[in-house]
């Protein structure tokens, strides 16, 4: 040992200069580890010299203090970077575009990988994105207008047995509450009339238009609340006089080309003579309203007398709404509160007991009692869909990627030898999945642009891709693509980061070291899971269409062709066009009536049985139609007869459901009966009962029915015809009917198309279903290729060996499907109740319904079954059937 | 001109690296501060502005051999670097000129 000379500091060789042990443990403790120890000396130093000087206490005192001083938070940390070579950042140019060359190069390199993952990506954010689209479409729904959050709707609750919803209210039920109350700023009533006839003059001749979503009536104040700009005319004077009305952009270069539109007359249904007072912009996509003529209010009574007067308090019809814009700080509950003293007044004995409530402009899209057009659990529905698909395809992408985690090894022993460290290797890979992400959102794009326009008449909507007009979309895709690259990224670049050099280098990683085979078969599980579940919901979900177009509806609805009624035509002229209808070849029977035994059209009230003094307390519905009705529909009677030619309301034909609700069991037992129908505006005796039909769609109970000869409500000649002479028959109907209306325009439709139309919520589902289960499974397919060659790669060896020792290739192929049909197996074990609890919750919604029964799950995992069969049997032929000579040869 | 800032004390304990020439570490600079300056601080503040120094690149580091004082521990000993050695310049002559614009009288007055 040194001899200290004599202002050494060693502590040792002056034992009385030692500091306190416990302060010295904590330094030892707290302070940073890389510079304890020239910290500790330095302190020990002073130590000495503050006890040379000025004694053990002062010492002890000062030394305590300057240890704290060197402890966290005071201390400073010396910086980790200190190191023999330079380390770049990962987002160093150099790194990043060393990242994206060896990403080109990979990918290329491994063409079919990465064409199944862009493929597979690509596909769910096609999805991702039209779905998107969808989504906010629909929310964008009338959020347009000034102080929406004040604007609501009248709507109306009718108590009868049941509870049933309509978007109407008495017509007189605006004016009365502008009147009688200061709760709104602004009350507009507004009657939406379809299908109107329009007659404008151009040079001598006059053109005829039929325009579908027709006239709307509107108050002046309407256009105070619905941002809809006019482009002439002022808002002051605009819709105050009757005969006058405002027509959108569109419809006046329709009909007057490039001369101005203002003050020229257009007719409606030969009847009304509209001047035009102003031109409004284009309505834009996201309304409701989608009317785009509007006809002054004050002009409604030359239109529907009953409607535009005052005391129609009777009924409601649909086509009459009332929008109020509440005062600040007025709630809807104190507006509902004062509401049902109209009730009181104004239909104090009616069994259809009326409330009125107030819905929010917000609500008016998804409220589906009202007429919404979306439900938002609808639009959950498909977002969730939408996440499913994405989550499949990153799932898909992760397994494929893990999967050729192993021929890269060599490539990250190298790297890491040369210096990388686990966060490049990391932020490496995700560059790649970024590569492909992007590349994949390219094509996706393509292909949303290319779907549009299927999806757009899929559900009817008017959706476009706003790529640079909108902040939305390409926020969406941004979010998009770097959460897909995160998410699908990260997983395998944690798992490659990872390997050991040295065993990456030797070629000595086994499954284990690149992160669980099992991983990868529980993210197949999952995918297939998700496919299944699509595909158990398709069958079902076809099955019960299937059922519900070949059910017995009760009538023929074949060969049936729906002829327009010429507006205002009189009961004469129609018996004489039925007539000449029936004189055609291809004609075989022809009835007029208001509607098809099933159809949309609805009149329902409460009827009056056998003079009792009550109304009763269910409602019927109304069907007029003449003595061929019945036999062209081929309804069946039950008892009595049907009713003789008539042209206004003498007898009544019922259903069984009528004797039913009556609490009769013998149908014969109405016979004779009387029953009013309105007051007594229609009456007459019951003189048949007809076998049920389905008058509404399947999700409806059969409700009761009453059948007359209701001239004033006919609308259609059905036409029973030939089917092979439709064309010539229909040419002749068309001859006919505009012979005798020069100045209207012909219209039909064949009954079975319409009756379609009831089911069109459950065909677009179906549609959707079987789009979204084809692409699940596709993906999903995708995967167990992916994860087919992988095990291929893995098993060459294994493979080998096996067939030198005598294995047969029947044997060797069985080692891949004994595997996929196991996952497959577990994955239809998770998808089966699932599937199942969704789709008796949706079957519910039908009153008459398929069971579930096994052969539908059977189904689904056959299916399933041979696609995996088709996709991993190439991949596994091909493995089994390798000469061992090439797989063992070299090592 | 752009430079990196340096704080009145960082620009001390940097002066008494310099003075040090070689020697300097947490004792010694502590002990050069207290006796040239007259100023007491806490080891923890020398500590932390010659790290401070140090990511700045006014010094180096490097921890010395081991000896047998101070129980072998190493001592880190720090040198001024040619930016250190520039920006203590860039002071000196900043001064200088500013001195250079003061009016003889008004410090005269000032000070009396």
């Amino acid at each position: 040992m040194n001899k200290p000379d004599h202002n050494a500091y060693d502590p040792r060789a002056q034992p009385q200069a030692v500091p306190p042990r416990w302060v010295r443990w904590l330094l030892t403790r707290l302070h940073p580890k890389d510079t304890l120890e020239e910290v500790e000396g330095d302190l020990d130093e002073l130590y000495a010299h503050w006890y040379n000087r000025s004694g053990k206490t002062r010492a002890t005192l000062r030394y305590v203090l300057n240890v704290v001083s060197v402890l966290p938070p005071f201390v400073r940390r010396r910086k980790q970077t200190k190191q023999d070579y330079e380390h770049l950042s990962s987002l160093h140019p150099a790194m990043l575009r060393n990242y994206l060359k060896i990403a080109f190069r990979n990918l290329a390199r491994n063409s079919t990988y990465s064409l199944l993952n862009v493929a597979g990506l690509a596909l769910g954010m096609t999805c991702g994105i039209l779905l998107f689209t969808l989504i906010t479409y629909h929310l964008s729904f009338d959020n347009f207008h000034p102080q929406s959050d004040r604007t609501y709707r009248f709507v109306t609750e009718q108590h009868r047995e049941t509870i049933s919803y309509s978007r109407g209210v008495p017509a007189p039920l605006g004016k009365a509450f502008r009147t009688d109350y200061t709760f709104a700023d602004k009350v507009a009533r507004l009657a939406t009339f379809d299908d109107m006839l329009i007659t404008v003059k151009q040079g001598q001749a006059m053109a005829k238009y039929k325009e579908p979503e027709g006239v709307a009536f509107a108050e002046p104040d309407f256009f105070g609340m619905f941002n809809y700009p006019l482009l002439n005319g002022t808002r002051a004077t605009t819709l105050t006089e009757p005969n006058t009305a405002i027509l959108t952009e569109r419809l006046a270069r329709k009909y007057f080309g490039d001369a101005s539109p203002m003050n020229q007359l257009i007719r409606m249904n030969n009847k009304i003579d509209l001047r035009i007072v102003g031109v409004l912009k284009d309505l834009p996509i996201n309304t409701d309203l989608r009317a785009e003529i509007f006809a002054s209010y004050a002009t409604l009574n030359q239109y529907d007398a009953w409607l535009a007067s005052d005391d129609s308090w009777g009924g409601i019809v649909s086509s009459m709404q009332c929008f109020a814009q509440l005062r600040p700080g007025i709630t809807p509950q104190q507006v509902e509160r004062v509401l049902p003293a109209y009730v009181k007044k104004y239909r104090p004995t009616s069994k259809n007991v009326h409330h009125y409530k107030l819905q929010p402009l917000a609500d008016m899209h998804f409220d589906a009692r009202y007429g919404g057009a979306m439900t938002k659990t609808n639009l959950w529905v498909l977002a969730c869909v939408g996440l499913f698909l994405l989550i499949t395809a990153c799932v898909n992408f992760v397994n494929l990627a893990t999967a050729q985690a192993l021929n890269r090894s060599k490539e990250v022993g190298v790297r890491k030898v040369l210096g990388s460290v686990r966060g490049q290797l990391f932020w490496q890979f995700i560059t790649e999945t970024g590569l492909i992400t992007v590349t994949a959102l390219l094509l996706s794009l393509l292909w949303a642009t290319i779907l549009l326009p299927v999806v757009n008449e899929w559900f009817g909507a008017r959706l476009q891709l706003k790529l640079f007009s909108d902040w939305q979309l390409p926020l969406f895709l941004l979010a998009l693509t770097v959460l897909v690259t995160l998410f699908s990224g990260a997983y395998p670049g944690l798992i490659l980061s990872r390997f050991q050099p040295i065993l990456a280098l030797k070629g000595r990683l086994s499954q284990q070291a690149i992160g669980g085979f099992n991983t990868r078969r529980a993210l197949i599980v999952t995918q297939f899971a998700i496919s299944q579940t699509l595909i158990i919901g398709v069958i079902v979900i076809a099955n019960q269409m299937r059922y519900a177009q070949q059910a017995e509806l009760g009538f023929n609805k074949e060969a049936v062709v729906m002829v327009s009624l010429a507006t205002n035509s009189k009961p004469q002229t129609q018996h004489t066009v039925a007539n000449r209808f029936s004189a055609l070849a291809g004609v075989k029977k022809v009835s007029l009536c208001q509607a098809a035994p099933a159809s949309r059209s609805n009149w329902s009230t409460s009827p009056r049985y056998d003079n009792r003094p009550e109304d009763e307390p269910f409602a019927v519905n109304v069907r007029g139609g003449d003595d061929q009705f019945m036999s062209l529909f081929d309804l069946q009677l039950v008892a009595g007869r049907n009713v003789y030619p008539a042209d206004s309301v003498r007898e009544f034909v019922v259903n069984e459901a009528f004797v039913r609700k009556l609490n009769l069991t013998a149908p014969g037992a109405v016979l004779g009966k009387m029953l009013s129908l309105n007051g007594d505006r229609f009456k007459g005796p019951i003189v048949g009962v007809i076998r049920d039909f389905h008058d509404k769609s399947f999700h409806e109970h059969i409700e009761p029915m009453c059948i007359s000869t209701v001239a004033e409500n006919y609308d259609y000649y059905a036409v029973k015809i030939d089917l092979p002479m439709a064309q010539p028959t229909l040419a002749g109907l068309d001859a006919i009917w505009s012979q005798t209306h020069p100045d209207q325009v012909f219209a039909y439709q064949f009954l079975d198309e319409q009756i379609a139309e009831f089911y069109e919520t459950e065909t677009l589902m179906l549609t959707l279903i079987q789009a979204f289960a084809a692409i699940a499974i596709f993906i999903g397919c995708l995967g167990l290729y992916g994860l087919v060659s992988f095990m291929a790669a893995q098993k060459t060896k294994e493979i080998g060996i096996r067939k030198v020792l005598g294995s047969s290739t029947g044997q060797i192929i069985w080692i891949f499907a004994g595997e996929f049909t196991r996952l497959i197996l577990i994955a239809f074990i998770v998808a089966m109740p699932v599937a199942w609890f969704a789709m008796s919750r949706w079957l519910q919604t039908f009153k008459d319904q398929i069971s579930i029964g096994p052969d539908v799950f059977a189904f689904a995992m056959l299916g399933t079954f041979l696609v995996a069969i088709l996709t991993v049997g190439y991949r596994s032929i091909k493995a089994a059937l390798m000469n061992p000579v090439n797989s063992l040869r070299s090592e | 001109m752009r430079r990196t800032y340096l704080g009145e004390f960082e620009e001390v304990v940097l002066l008494m690296v310099a003075i040090l020439d070689g020697e300097g570490y947490g004792v010694t600079v502590s002990q050069a501060l207290e006796e040239h300056t007259g100023r007491v601080v806490t080891f923890g503040t020398v500590h932390n502005t010659l790290i401070r120094l140090e990511e700045k690149g006014f010094v180096v580091s490097e921890l010395g051999g081991a000896t047998a004082e101070r129980g072998g521990r190493r001592k880190r000993l720090f040198r001024v670097t040619a930016l250190g050695s520039r920006a203590l310049q860039e002071i000196q002559q900043l001064r200088q000129e500013l001195w250079q614009l003061v009016p003889p009288q008004s410090l005269q007055l000032s000070s009396l």
